[in-house]
């Protein structure tokens, strides 16, 4: 497994779990959570994403110290235009569904805040998938 | 993810070199352990760059590599 394989392992799993804890907790307030509350939750949140995700990549370049050691080669480079490509996209469809078509509903500020957010975490989550995908089953591009 | 219309002879070609691990031929090419791998395995087409650089570490012509798979149009 690649070493920028495992460090992508690492972000997405860190992901999930930091903003599947945020948007449960979002949920949790029936009535929504203030405009301040909200970005201070996803402020924390993200913090602390970070710091388990500093971490984990310092612990996987002790224990991987040679490959850790590597620069990203074309492969790399490669697989990572790919991902971002398609994770803009999601972000694209994303954008015009919570601005475009979402104001009509008429929802909440804390509703279309954290649809935002929603569509920002999603389409790096599949950034990061498409990169999973790419290393296990290969890349032509 | 279908593979690359060409195949490749590394294998073949870093055990005749002193049995050449894909991380020496890594290292001789720029690329990761990983990379070697994944182009002998079919799962990544290598830059031109790459592939000049793989066919120069043996002495070998491109298409001594690299070899473009005749029922492919």
């Amino acid at each position: 497994m690649a070493f920028q394989e495992k460090i992508e392992w690492l972000t997405l799993s860190a992901m999930v779990v930091a903003y599947g804890i945020y948007f449960s907790l979002v949920a949790a307030y029936p009535a929504g959570p203030t405009l301040v509350e909200t970005l201070w939750l996803f402020a924390k949140i993200s913090v602390a994403q970070i710091i388990v995700v500093t971490i984990g990549a310092v612990v996987l370049a002790l224990a991987f110290r040679k490959e850790g050691q590597a620069k990203s080669d074309e492969r790399d480079r490669s697989i990572s235009r790919r991902g971002a490509t398609i994770a803009y996209y999601v972000l694209l469809i994303g954008v015009i569904l919570v601005g475009v078509v979402m104001p009509f509903e008429q929802p909440s500020a804390a509703k279309i805040v954290n649809a935002s957010l929603f569509i920002l975490v999603i389409a790096e989550a599949v950034r990061h998938v498409v990169m999973l995908v790419s290393y296990r089953r290969g890349w032509h591009g | 993810m279908a593979n690359p219309p060409f195949t490749n002879d590394i294998k073949t070609l870093r055990f005749f070199a002193g049995e050449m691990t894909q991380g020496d031929l890594g290292d001789k090419v720029g690329v990761t352990r990983q990379t070697i791998a994944a182009i002998e395995q079919g799962k990544y087409s290598p830059s031109l760059e790459v592939a000049f650089r793989i066919a120069h570490v043996f002495g070998k012509p491109l298409e001594d590599v690299f070899r473009w798979q005749n029922d492919i149009p």
